[in-house]
Order: C-alpha cells, then structure tokens, then sequence
C-alpha cells in the first residue's frame, strides 16, 4: 500500500501553457491520470474517471491521488514583478524521483559533473553549512552554503563566491535560492519540481524565478537545460535505483549534510516511494 | 556452492581494449565490476558501485595510480582505500571507506576476474591470443549449437574463418552471453578479419536459434 | 556564420564540434527546440521547410543538412578533415555519412522517446540502435587491426564526428555501450582530441586536465 504521505503530497503534471483540452495521459505514482487542458475554464486531472484536486501554480499543473492536507507550498520571493519566470519544460529520467530531488541538493558534484560552469577541478572544497529540519513549516532547510562557480548564471561575467540556500518544501520538490550577479542582495530562484511516474522513473520539471534582463529566454532555458542534463546520465546510472533510507547503505560526509536530513525526514513521515528501506 | 562459483576465475575483457589510465565496466556472475589499468599499466578490479552515493565507478577516469568517481571526484587506490575526497581536500579520509577490490589477472591477452581468490590460475590456451570479445543475446548452448563446435572444458574449440578458434564463454543472462574469441598467435591481418567476420555471422546464427527455440 | 542551434541536439553539437576542432568561429542562435517547439514556427520554417536543426546560414547559402554543413566548415577550414583523391577513402566517408543519418534515426529518435517526450516505437528504435552499434563496432575493430583509429584512413574526418554524437549519447535512450570495447576506444581518441568540446551528456576526460592533488597523492 501506498502510505498517505505519499498519496497525498501535491505533484506537478505539466506545464499550464502546454495542457491539451483533449486530454493527455500520463502517469502518477504507477497511476494512469488524464490531464485536460482547458481554453476557458480550469484544467482537470482525472485518474480512473475521478476528479483529482489541481493547483495551478509556478507555470505547472499540480495535483495529488490522495486529499492533501497541505496547500501546495508557495515561492513568495518569485512573486516579484521584475522577475523572468522561466519554463524550462519536462525531461524524463530513469531514476528513483527522491534520487533526483537528492542530487539537486548536492553541490559537491560541481566540479566533476558541472566542469568550469558551476564548479571547477581546482576549488572543489565545500565548507561547513547549516542544516535543519524545521518543525515549524515542516521543510527541510539548507543555508549559508558558498561554493565557488567559474559561470554561476548565464548572465554571470566570471567566476565569483556564490552563496545558495536549499529548502525542500515537498518531497519530490526542492527549490534553491542562490546569488544573484545582476542583483546583489537578492536572490535568484531556481526550483526542480519532479513527478514521479513509478518508484524508479520521474518526470522533471526545472522552472526559474530571475533577475535577468540580459540574456533572452531561451538561452535562459538552454542554460538551465544544459545543467540538468549534465545530471541525468549521472541519476541514470546510481546503483540501487531507488535512494537506500538506510545510513549504512552509502557513506555521507559533511558536505552531504542536506542529503542526510532529506533521508531523515522522508522516514520520518513514512515517505517511501522511490526508497529502500533495508540494505539488499 | 557459492564459494566455489566465486572462487573461479571468469573471463571478463580482452586485456588491450583497457589501455594504460583507463577503466571499463565488466561483469563476473555476482554483478557489475570496474576494470581499471593505471597510468603504470598495473591492473585492478572493483565492485562498480561507489561507497559514497553508488555512481558506477566505470563511468569514472583515472589519474595516476587512483580511480576517481564521476560524480563527485573520490579517489581510490589500488587496495581499494579511498584515498582522497575534493570536497573535504584537508581531511584523509577513513580507512573503511573501500570500494572493494577484486582479485584480476591476464593471461592470453584475456583479462579474468573473480569474486575471491581462486586457488589456480586461469586455463591456459597454449599459442593462442585474444583478437576480440562480442555480447551474444543468446544461451551459451544456442551458441554452441549454432557453430557446431566442441566443448573443452567451459570453453567451445571452433573452426572460424578457417582458424582453430577458442571461444571463452561469461554467461550474463540466460540469455545473454559475454564470448571472448581466442585465435592461434601469429596470423596476418586478413585471417584475423575473416575469423572476426565469422564471429559476427556466428551471433547473427545464434541469436536465430535461440529465437526459433 | 550564423547556426541556428540547440544544446541538446547532437545534429548541433556535432557542427559546434567541428568547428571548435578547427577553430572556425561559429555565431549560434538558440532556438528553443523543447519546450517551445520553435524549429517548427513561421520564422524557422521559412529558412528551412522541413522543420528540423540545424540550419546554417552563411551570406545567401542556407544549409540544412548537418553532414553538408560538416562538409562546407572542413572544406572552408580543414581540407584535411576531408576525404580527397583516393576513390575508397572518398566512398567510405560517404558511406559513413549515410550511416550518420540511421544512427540518428535509431539512437537519436530512442533518445528523444525516452528523453523528451517524443512519439516512438521504441522497441524498434532501440533494436536498429543496438543492430547499428554492432556493425560500427565490428567495422572500427578491422580498423584496429590495420593499425587505424578512425573510421576513415589515419586521421579523424568529418565522417567520425557526423557518427560520434549518437553514439556517445546512446545511453540517453537507455541503450547501453558497455558491451563496445571498439567503439569505446574510438570514443576516446576523438575526445582526446585538442579543442574538444563537451555536451551534455558527454562529458569530458578529466584526466587530461592536471591532477590538482598530483602532490598529495604521488
Ligand atoms: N534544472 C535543474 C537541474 C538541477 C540543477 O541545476 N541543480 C543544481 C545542479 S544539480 C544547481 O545548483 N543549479 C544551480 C544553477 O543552475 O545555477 C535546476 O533547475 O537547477
Ligand atoms: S558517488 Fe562516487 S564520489 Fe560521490
Ligand atoms: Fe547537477
């Protein structure tokens, strides 16, 4: 059985400007859905000839198979006007969806996987940060996390300290929040909101929130597809699919501090799709 | 017994597609191993499953003496050891960080692994070389019977392309099967392609047969 | 020159590859492929009817073929990059450039399936994937025994880049190359080449670069 952690967490499903009124299948959770797009009223999701819940939201569709007793979260730092909202659209990945959210939590994978963009061979140090838990909203944190980036945005000249903050605020969901070159004091949002279509396949949806008024949208989408891409030949290939809950099963150090309340907290709440439990 | 399958030696990789400084993935009947040459020619074996966040390791590259990981740059050594993690540069790294060795030897121009330590070497197939290694996506007896050849051992004695081919055999699958073609030493350059010409024919009839069957 | 690209196209990386190889400077214009399905908009179409990348534009010649745009940089920049004279070296190459376009159709359209969303047999995509693999393998192991590493004569040509993308991204289309010792080879030297460029999905040699920790680990 699916636990309700899992069945009533909301999901994305498509991107609002892409829905088709006719309807397109896909899936939730092992579950056939149909996804109906709408010229004037709201769009539906129905899944064996019921009405699912819909959040239209971030550019995406959301929904949940169970009764959310959350409202799906929001993005208040993406509400300012001077933002360029950026739809990045969907990649489909062969990977457990937590493995997916994991890695966009991760930053010691820059240097080797992001080379000379957002991480170089000769800094690869990543200090200590801080991490928790927090009771009050029920999110997983992460701040005061620097990093040093040859090219930390499209828009950036050269390599500077970029400082990042991570939040998960839903488990197939992370948002990071990370320096702004044109804008210093404010934050440039960059979300990763994953659908997971079974235990081991995901569908990815990247959207952004910037301050650019530089670079034109699509080399903005370019630049982000191009990052996440880098990521899903490494997600594709982790052995065991599915992210072991299990402490025994990989080896953290410090810099996988972030990780290391990701997993605690999904066991916390039960949440096991795309999860092993024991070793084996 | 589990032992006495793992204690033996499977042939795993013909020993010059690994050159000097890199890795390959390879397989042994208990999973996936990566198989590495450094940059001094010495030879090594692990699971291919790194300790940290289970990257395949034959994905990685090498450098020097070490194996490093793709995704997040740890090194490993010969005996295993993780050597150095770039994200922690300051710190040695524990001891019983390993991403555990395999024991590997060459002979023939066939690279063989094990899971442990067999007792003997691997067989020897006097005057014979390795020219090169295909998957067949059919049973070792569809291959067998697709070429008509003898078994010696584990092994079948063919005729391809007119030469006394050996045919070592890792079976993936049921149905799925690493062939290691050995020909005698010394041939020239057309007799190789003929026997490798005849390798490919010998796959297609294969897989015909495990199809029909 | 202006190329009409998209990052994640190995039929646009392929040129980007190129012409970083022989230095050539190219002006790229990003066109968003996916989401936004642009290639297929009033503006794209006009220049090239088809509806497909890449398309490059130099003065009046509009290009829209990515083996004749690999043609026209080496001809342009690298004659040497160019099968000339010798009649076989000049069929091969062909040969090899046809075979560009099913491993596009093959590996490039598994990908896209399994990647992108797109409509596909995918079943049939990945077994003409996988039936291409092993003729290149079994083509670039008779090269080895000559003592070559290319597809064509002793040198890289354009034959092996218009083939390269595809096959290094494979994978992508959940075809594996581990079973490839040749091609894996081929893949190597090519990427061992200076001015090599990368795309997602095909990273780099790492350990070209120097070893930051040559002194804590000798
Ligand atoms: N498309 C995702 C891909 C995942 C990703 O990019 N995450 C990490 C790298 S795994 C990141 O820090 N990105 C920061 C950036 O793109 O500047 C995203 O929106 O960022
Ligand atoms: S998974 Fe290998 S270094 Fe992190
Ligand atoms: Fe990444």
């Amino acid at each position: 059985m699916t636990p309700d952690s899992v069945r009533n967490a909301w999901y994305p499903v498509g991107l609002l400007s892409d829905l088709n009124p006719d309807g397109k299948e896909s899936l939730l959770l092992g579950e056939t859905i149909t996804i109906f797009g709408s010229d004037m009223g709201e769009p539906r999701v129905e899944c064996g000839g019921r009405g699912l819940p819909v959040v239209p939201r971030f550019g995406h569709l959301w929904t949940s198979l169970g009764a959310p007793d959350k409202d799906l979260f929001t993005i208040p730092e993406a509400d300012h006007p001077d933002r360029t909202l950026v739809d990045v659209g969907v990649v489909r990945v062969k990977c457990s969806p937590l493995r997916a959210v994991e890695n966009f939590l991760d930053i010691a994978h820059f240097p080797f996987v992001h080379t000379d963009i957002l991480g170089a061979e000769s800094h690869p140090e990543v200090s200590d940060y801080q991490v928790k838990i927090r009771d009050d909203v029920d999110e997983v944190w992460a701040t005061k996390v620097e990093f040093y980036q040859p090219q930390a945005a499209k828009s950036a000249g050269g390599g500077i300290m970029t400082e990042y903050m991570y939040r998960v605020p839903t488990p197939t969901c992370s948002i990071l929040y990370k320096t702004c070159p044109p804008r210093p004091g404010e934050w440039d949002v960059i979300a990763l909101f994953v659908q997971p279509l079974t235990e081991d396949l995901c569908d990815v949806w990247p959207w952004m929130a910037l301050f650019d008024d530089e670079s034109a949208m699509t080399d903005l989408i370019h630049f982000q597809q191009l990052i996440f891409l880098q990521d899903r030949s490494i997600l594709e290939s982790q052995i065991p699919k599915r992210l072991p809950l299990d402490p025994a099963m990989e080896t953290p150090t410090r810099a996988d501090l972030t990780s290391v309340a990701y997993r605690r907290w999904l066991k916390r709440q039960n949440y096991t799709y795309g999860a092993q439990l024991v070793a084996g | 017994m589990a032992i006495e399958t793992e204690a033996r030696w499977v042939p795993i990789a013909v020993s010059c597609d690994i050159l000097d400084g890199t890795v390959i993935p390879a397989r042994l009947p208990t999973g996936p191993i990566a198989v590495w040459r450094s940059a001094s020619g010495s030879l090594y074996a692990n699971g291919d499953r790194c300790p940290h966040r289970g990257m395949r390791l034959s994905q990685g590259f090498v450098r020097g003496e070490t194996l490093s990981c793709i995704y997040h740059g740890w090194r490993f050594g010969a005996d295993g050891a993780c050597q150095k993690i770039p994200a922690h540069p300051k710190v040695s790294p524990p001891k019983t960080i390993n991403c555990g060795p395999l024991p590997v030897t060459e002979a023939n121009g066939v690279v063989w692994g094990a899971a442990t330590s067999p007792v003997d070497a691997p067989d020897q197939f006097v005057g014979h070389d390795a020219l090169r290694s295909l998957v067949v996506a059919a049973s070792t007896d569809a291959i067998a019977s697709a070429c008509e050849g003898e078994w010696v051992g584990e092994a079948i004695a063919v005729t391809l392309g007119g030469q006394n081919t050996i045919l070592l055999l890792n079976p993936y699958g049921p149905a799925e099967v690493l062939v290691i073609a050995l020909v005698p030493r010394g041939l020239t350059a057309p007799d190789l392609v003929r026997v490798s010409t005849a390798l490919e024919a010998l796959r297609r009839s294969a897989e015909a047969v495990g199809e029909a069957a | 020159m202006i190329l009409y690209d998209y990052i994640l196209s190995p039929s646009c990386y392929k040129l980007r590859l190129l012409a970083s190889l022989l230095d050539v400077p190219l002006e790229l214009r990003a066109v968003d492929f996916h989401p936004g399905r642009e290639h297929k908009g009033a503006a794209l179409l006009a220049l090239n009817p088809a509806g497909c990348l890449p398309i490059l534009v130099d003065g009046d010649l509009v290009l829209t073929e990515s083996a004749a745009i690999l043609a026209y940089l080496a001809a342009q920049s690298g004659p040497n990059w160019l099968a000339d004279g010798d009649p076989q070296a000049i069929a091969l190459q062909q040969q090899w450039l046809s075979f560009s376009h099913r491993l596009a159709e093959a590996l490039g359209g598994a990908r896209l399936v399994e990647m992108l969303h797109f409509d596909g047999d995918l079943e049939a995509l990945q077994s003409d994937g996988i039936a291409a693999l092993r003729e290149l393998e079994a083509a670039l192991f008779t090269r080895r025994i000559a003592g070559g590493t290319f597809l064509v004569g002793d040198m890289p040509s354009i034959a092996d880049i218009a083939c390269f993308p595809y096959v290094a991204l494979a994978p992508d289309g959940s075809i594996s190359l581990d079973p490839y010792p040749s091609i894996r080879l081929w893949m190597r030297a090519l990427r061992s080449l200076p001015g090599f460029i990368e795309m997602p999905g095909i990273h780099r040699l790492h350990e070209l670069a120097p070893d930051p920790f040559a002194k804590d680990l000798s």
